[in-house]
């Protein structure tokens, strides 16, 4: 059987949707990863599954054809193994039909089940919202990160089980909200000031003007006059 | 002591601004699971011992490094002579284009890299030419070794060069309370103000990206102005890359001041941030 579910890489500091195809059939019982994978993403399948073993599911020996699309571009890094193991589940029909058409994965697991926190969420959550993705689900720990991004439904799952429930609607993942505006205006958090800074007015004046138009600025002294050090 | 200090006296950042450096922190994996959207600019301090491919960023698939993780904020090279030759000179130009792309086989990437670089050093390998209170044990060539560690072509996009002199005990005594960085930091906003409405047809953003250009239609001098400049240059033998840029940093201190042309203690004050150059570089 078929599936396809989507998910998010990053090329630089933007994020691309990638399609995650697994099809799981009777045959040789053997793992197969196309798409340009490199090391971290051809190592994901024994991560996917001991992490599905854990999680209570059962996973017989079949063969597992993994298609990361667009084929033709290097994958790297460890946020696939949500996404194909929501695949193999959705196969084995672990998860019931549901629709995901509107639905991201990302997310690295760990072998006990476990979301581990990933590289990049921001720009993967931007673009996904840039596609008009509706949903996505991702690491708990990087949910701080990823409610920035308004205007799409993200939602931080603890383990690939709570993931799981959640598309069979046999529980709830909360919506993490972040006030944007109150974190801006919480300005004043620089913890070093140069109220502590006595004495070296001229230093201090070519800093100002060095700060005031965006110059560089090169500092020359003797040992102890205090360029760096605290003290 | 100073240098992790200037970002408390840089323009707050704005929203846009903090997005771009968070994606790059985010990205980078430096964002710890507490943070969600960096707001202060960021301080970036990496060790003299740095590679030039984690300096400029680089990797199978290109990962940003240190001058992209300090985007919109400080990079701070301290000992800057200790530093791999060849390191500070893949510097050179992302100071100029605020953007760095890098070509591997698998990928050619971009990230910005729009920072303020501040650097510290010794005037000698022993640290005291020059001082009053002992005597530098170095050799001419040991020095001129030391000094030529930093190339002209990288001095020339140093802007501002001050020398810093040990405290004296009086005023690490002293009651008097020093300015705090919030009343620093108003003037600052104010000098960038006048700048952001001064620049806002020629998309630059500070006087520190006046091109030579620019530089003839924003920085006119008067003939006090003139007179005094060209005396430094006679006295101090600048060269002709010293020129714009006495120019662009008066134009800074013009605007600190809150005035519309440049003035002669203008123009004085930013000589004497070049001064430098003849002092250790000779040229």
């Amino acid at each position: 059987m078929l599936s396809i579910v989507k998910s998010m890489s990053l090329s630089g500091l933007d994020g691309y949707l990638i399609y995650v195809q697994v099809d799981v059939a009777s045959g040789m019982p053997g793992w197969e990863i196309v798409g340009l994978p490199d090391t971290s993403v051809k190592e994901s399948k024994e991560r996917v599954k001991t992490a599905i073993k854990n999680s209570g599911y059962e996973l017989q020996s079949r063969r597992v054809v993994i298609n990361l699309a667009p084929a033709d571009t290097r994958k790297e890094g460890s946020f696939f193994d949500l996404p194909i193991a929501i695949g193999i589940l959705l196969c084995i029909e672990a998860i019931k039909k549901c629709d995901l058409e509107n639905t991201a994965f990302v997310g690295e697991l760990s072998l006990d089940g476990k979301l581990n926190k990933i590289n990049g969420i921001l720009p993967m959550c931007i673009e996904a919202k840039r596609l008009g993705i509706k949903r996505i689900i991702i690491p708990i720990d990087n949910i701080k990160e990823a409610s920035v991004v308004d205007n799409i439904e993200i939602l931080g799952a603890e383990n690939l089980r709570q993931v799981v429930d959640f598309l069979n609607n046999e529980c709830k993942i909360e919506k993490a909200t972040v006030n944007v505006d109150e974190i801006f205006n919480n300005k004043n958090n620089y913890s070093l000031d140069f109220s502590d800074v006595k004495g070296q007015e001229n230093v201090k004046r070519a800093i100002e003007v060095a700060a005031a138009g965006g110059h560089n600025c090169l500092l020359i002294g003797n040992p102890g006059s205090r360029k760096n050090y605290d003290g | 002591m100073m240098a992790r200090r200037i970002p408390s006296i840089l323009p707050d950042l704005s929203f846009e601004e903090a997005l771009e450096t968070t994606k790059i922190h985010s990205v980078a994996g430096v964002l710890s699971k507490e943070s969600s959207i960096i707001t202060t600019r960021p301080f970036r301090a990496p060790h003299h011992t740095i590679s030039s491919v984690s300096l400029v960023g680089g990797g199978r698939i290109p990962k940003p490094g240190e001058i992209s993780l300090a985007h919109n904020g400080v990079l701070f090279l301290d000992e800057l002579p200790e530093f791999n030759k060849n390191t500070l000179e893949v510097m050179r130009g992302p100071l100029e284009d605020k953007i760095i792309s890098i070509s591997r086989v698998n990928a050619t990437l971009s990230y910005p890299c729009n920072f303020m670089l501040i650097a510290s050093m010794n005037p000698c390998p022993c640290g005291f030419l020059g001082s009053k209170e002992k005597n530098c044990t170095c050799s001419p060539q040991a020095i001129s070794r030391y000094i030529g560690k930093i190339s002209g072509p990288l001095l020339d996009r140093i802007d501002i060069q001050i020398e810093a002199t040990p405290v004296k005990y009086q005023k690490l005594d002293s009651e008097e309370q020093a300015e705090n960085s919030e009343t620093i930091k108003k003037r600052v906003d104010l000098a960038r103000k006048i700048q952001q409405e001064r620049y806002k047809d020629c998309k630059i953003y500070s006087n520190s990206q006046l091109t030579p250009k620019l530089i003839e239609k924003y920085c006119k001098l008067d003939a006090e102005g003139k007179a005094i400049l060209k005396s430094a240059f006679e006295r101090l033998g600048l060269s002709a890359r010293a020129y714009g840029r006495i120019l662009k940093v008066a134009r800074t201190v013009a605007d600190l001041s809150g005035s519309i042309n440049i003035e002669k203690n203008h123009i004085a004050e930013a000589i004497q941030y070049r001064s430098l150059d003849k002092k250790y570089w000779k040229n």
